[in-house]
């Protein structure tokens, strides 16, 4: 009898479980950064009224979780935000499934360079769908600096000591290292130079910071003189939080990325994806979204061409002709991912010491 | 915390083992347990040999390098000697902070009042440890209350800088497990005779006599099982160095859960649990004569 | 009792650890009342975040999973764990030292340990992740302290009783349903509020077993500290306090917790 109780029970409680999971059965499931561009409420209302669908997010913050996130629960997402970077290995692995541009209507407007990119091509097939473009460097608080400083060299200097921002990424810090080593970001080739860059910034950091919001608090609260970060994100902090920073591109150069939206292997709901994703193409919702939010610079040479003068985004693209260098994350070997996993794990640990 | 102890009533009336009827009530409850930790832990312990999840698709082998990992990176060992520092600070502060104050409920406040402040005090032990520890970041952070209050008590006071260190995690982490120290050693001193106290005081020894000769030994058990309770969490805490810690929140417990949640190196994140798990053994088997004498 | 000057200085410093104690609850209490969305001071008074929280269909969605995993909880612990108590009062056998013994692994072993133990096994072995899974978990930690709450209560019950009812020809299920049951009732409920409070409050395993889109209160409040924070958190976090306050003060009706003095 009591067997059969605790058995019956079990199947009670799967029977429930399931349940929980087929009463969202019509909604597309995001997996993205918080606050970037899928998760706009007007839109998402937009695209309802248009398509029926709803849309529910869930957020990483980092791209090793993202790959995670995709491992761990197969058959989940509907769409997911993929820096190029790791197209080609989320690709290998079998996360996500090969596209046709042709499905994506307002595909015909993205610069080809960037929608045929080779990062976002494996086995010669097409996995990502480019969507954003940007830089990683840093931004100032205004009231902490008299003039705008224009070298990366600026993080280390000891006038803001304990006043830096720092994201907790292993891949980003040595990328930031090795640019202000100047070596190749994708395959640096001297690992005691970043190390020992990284090891300098020890008096310098502040606090790690993992979210656009965590952000965007810490240096409203005065935290930070200056911390690292994205530029579609600066744009956002500025526009739409008022706060008093500014974006610097340093002139050794500065971090670039391209950002795609991709379709994981056993989407649950294929079609209402590929909507969705043609949907954050569309020149329309960006110039909305950059206008009245803040977003990094859309992969649709039509969106682009349709922000207002002064925005932004049209000066950073002006602004980054005159630096040195430009490198794009590119994808990586296993080897060096692992090595900069090391090298920053290890950096962490002699910060606390 | 001790099971129904079954010598205490000798006059009992015993009846046959009746086989069926023990496993009839006690086997549910440890089928479930066989399937919710035994099990588990057995499949960690399996996994932290291997070099890759074993999942289709995925290249893996059996290997030591997890463990060898351990013993060959430096700062393996320099943050699970963080984490068990970590775990005696806590222990530590607790104790100077908690036995003074079981003490007075024990020894000096009587009658409706003792209940209600003894239920005061446990009361956040059962309210949610990460809200709790949230909390603090609402008190420590920059330009937060603490610091206008100090701003306004002392004019042109300044910043703190609490928040993000060491410390925040220290006093985050003592603000969560305090009630355990109190609730223990409540319970040991409570089970000192005053008399015995009195008897003492009235034969001229001081009150730090009785203190020490008296009152710390026989409350012992207590704060060794609270020492304990506190110290076997602490080290194994990822949430509270993640909230409190910023930059000087790296710990065992964090990597551990790095591995999980982000890296997908599950075979080194069960060889480090195991390797954690072993400290705490050791713990307890030190403390085991203490503890048996606290339950 | 007089009040000396000791005991005035006693009662000061408890006051001390008190306020040390519910200081910060009480601040981020404040906050959830406060418009600023970076929580800038001074506070400007607005219930705006609560509205907010209404709205918020993801926590309200969560709050509803951790009200049912805890109930399931509730019930399956109280039940196999008052179980496993009266046997180990009614009966001496050879594995009952061992039994006991193993009650404590569930509570002995940090979570973090036993939380990633059951995420790579339940996902290993097909069980699989979701409120399943974390009802699996949180009946496994919450037994061990139903079994000492109910243990507690069935010390002072008289076997006489079970021995007259026997005599006057009761089964032994019958002997439990109407003797044992009835007399354990006060350290059944007092057992049932605790497995409820301490899968309530459960953070750590309900972080590793939760899926995308089934999570608990605990989880989602933690992936927004983590991922960005508003004064919602603070709002719902209040009402969490509150429900746990007001849930302890009803668990001490039942079960004393200074001791019988």
């Amino acid at each position: 009898m009591k067997g059969y109780g605790f058995i019956r029970s079990i199947a009670l409680v799967a029977a429930l479980s399931t349940a929980t999971g087929l009463a969202q059965a019509d909604t597309i499931r995001v997996l993205n950064w918080q606050g970037y561009g899928t998760d706009e409420d007007w839109s998402l209302e937009q695209f309802e009224k248009a398509t029926g669908n709803t849309v529910a997010h869930e957020y990483f913050n980092s791209e090793q979780e993202m790959l995670t996130k995709l491992r761990t629960n197969p058959g989940t997402y509907d769409v997911v935000l993929v820096n190029s970077a790791y197209t080609q290995q989320a690709a290998r692995e079998g996360l996500i499934q090969p596209l046709d541009l042709a499905d994506f209507p307002h595909s015909d407007g993205l610069q080809p360079r960037l929608a045929r990119n080779s990062n976002l091509l494996h086995d010669g097939k097409l996995f990502g769908v480019a969507w954003l473009w940007g830089v990683t460097s840093f931004a100032i608080n205004t009231g902490a600096f008299d003039a705008k400083p224009n070298s990366i060299m600026e993080l280390w200097n000891p006038a803001h000591a304990g006043r830096l921002g720092w994201r907790d990424d292993a891949v980003e810090s040595c990328q930031f290292a090795a640019l202000a080593t100047g070596q190749d970001i994708n395959d640096p080739s001297d690992y005691d130079l970043i190390r020992e860059r990284l090891h300098a910034l020890k008096p310098q950091i502040r606090t790690f910071w993992n979210s656009e919001n965590e952000w965007n608090q810490y240096m409203a609260s005065g935290e930070f003189d200056l911390a690292t970060y994205w530029s579609g994100s600066a744009a956002r902090s500025k526009n739409n939080f008022g706060l008093p920073i500014e974006f610097i591109v340093p002139r050794e150069g500065a971090i670039a990325w391209l950002d795609g939206l991709s379709l994981p292997t056993d989407a649950p709901h294929p079609e209402a994806a590929k909507q969705f994703i043609d949907w954050m193409i569309d020149p329309e919702f960006y110039v909305q979204w950059d206008t009245e939010v803040g977003a990094p610079i859309s992969a649709n040479e039509k969106a682009v061409a349709q922000l207002p003068d002064g925005a932004f985004n049209k000066t950073l693209i002006e602004e980054l002709k005159t630096v040195n260098t430009l490198p794009f994350m590119g994808p990586m070997s296993d080897a060096t991912r692992e090595k900069m996993l090391e090298v920053w794990q290890e950096t962490k640990t002699f910060y606390q010491e | 915390m001790a099971v129904s102890d079954t010598k205490r009533s000798p006059t009992r009336r015993r009846q046959p083992s009746n086989a069926k009827s023990i496993l009839g009530l006690t086997g549910p409850a440890y089928l479930w347990l066989i399937v919710t930790i035994l099990l588990p832990l057995a499949a960690m312990f399996y996994f932290s040999f291997l070099s890759d999840v074993p999942l289709p698709g995925r290249d893996w082998q059996v290997t030591l390098s997890n463990y060898a990992a351990f013993f060959q990176e430096d700062f393996y060992r320099t943050l699970m000697l963080r984490s068990l520092r970590l775990g005696f600070e806590v222990a530590l502060w607790c104790f100077l902070i908690g036995f003074p104050c079981a003490y007075v409920l024990a020894k000096t406040i009587k009658g409706r009042w003792r209940e209600a402040l003894f239920l005061m005090v446990i009361i956040p032990f059962w309210s949610n440890a990460l809200i709790r520890v949230f909390s603090w970041t609402m008190v420590l952070r920059g330009n937060g209350i603490l610091e206008s209050l100090l701003d306004w008590l002392i004019p042109g006071f300044g910043s703190l800088r609490l928040m993000f260190t060491y410390e925040a995690v220290v006093i985050g982490l003592v603000h969560s497990y305090l009630p355990y120290m109190i609730l223990t050693c409540y319970i040991s001193l409570s089970t000192i005779d005053d008399d015995l106290i009195d008897a003492a005081r009235s034969m001229g020894a001081s009150r730090l006599t009785v203190l020490r000769r008296i009152i710390l030994p026989l409350s012992m058990p207590g704060i060794v099982a609270g020492a304990v309770l506190i110290f076997v969490p602490v080290i194994g805490s990822f949430m509270e160095p993640r909230i409190l810690g910023g930059r000087e929140g790296t710990f065992l417990g964090t990597v551990i859960e790095d591995q999980f949640t982000s890296v997908f190196n599950w075979p080194l994140g069960a060889a480090l649990s195991f390797i954690l798990l072993a400290c705490v053994l050791i713990i307890f088997a030190i403390f085991q004569p203490i503890l048996r004498r606290a339950s | 009792m007089k009040a000396r000057p000791t005991n005035m200085l006693a009662r000061i410093y408890l006051g001390l650890v008190l306020a040390f104690l519910y200081l910060p609850i009480l601040v981020m209490a404040a906050m959830s009342f406060n418009s600023s969305q970076f929580y800038m001071l001074p506070i400007d008074w607005t219930f705006d975040w609560y509205v907010k929280l209404a709205h918020n269909t993801r926590l309200l969605e969560s709050t509803r999973n951790s009200l049912l995993v805890a109930l399931a909880t509730t019930v399956i612990a109280s039940v196999l764990g008052t179980a496993a108590s009266i046997a180990f009062f009614r009966y001496d056998f050879r594995f009952k030292k061992v039994l006991q013994a193993a009650l404590f692994p569930p509570i002995a072993i940090p979570w973090l340990i036993t939380g990633t133990a059951m995420l790579l096994f339940f996902f290993w072995s097909g069980i699989g992740r979701g409120l399943h899974a974390m009802i699996l978990g949180h009946v496994a930690l919450a037994l061990p302290y139903v079994i000492i709450v109910v243990s507690a209560r069935i010390k002072g019950f008289d076997p006489d009783l079970e021995a007259a009812a026997r005599s006057l020809g009761a089964n032994p299920w019958q002997v439990i349903r109407h003797v044992t049951l009835p007399y354990l009732a006060p350290g059944f409920i007092a057992g049932a509020l605790f497995a409820f409070a301490v899968s309530f409050d459960q953070f750590v395993i309900s972080y590793f077993l939760s899926v995308p889109g089934v999570s608990t209160l605990p989880v989602e409040i933690y992936t927004a500290i983590k991922k960005g924070f508003t004064p919602e958190i603070n709002a719902i976090s209040t009402l969490v306090i509150a429900f746990s306050i007001t849930l302890l003060v009803i668990v001490s009706r039942f079960y004393r917790f200074g001791g019988d003095r």
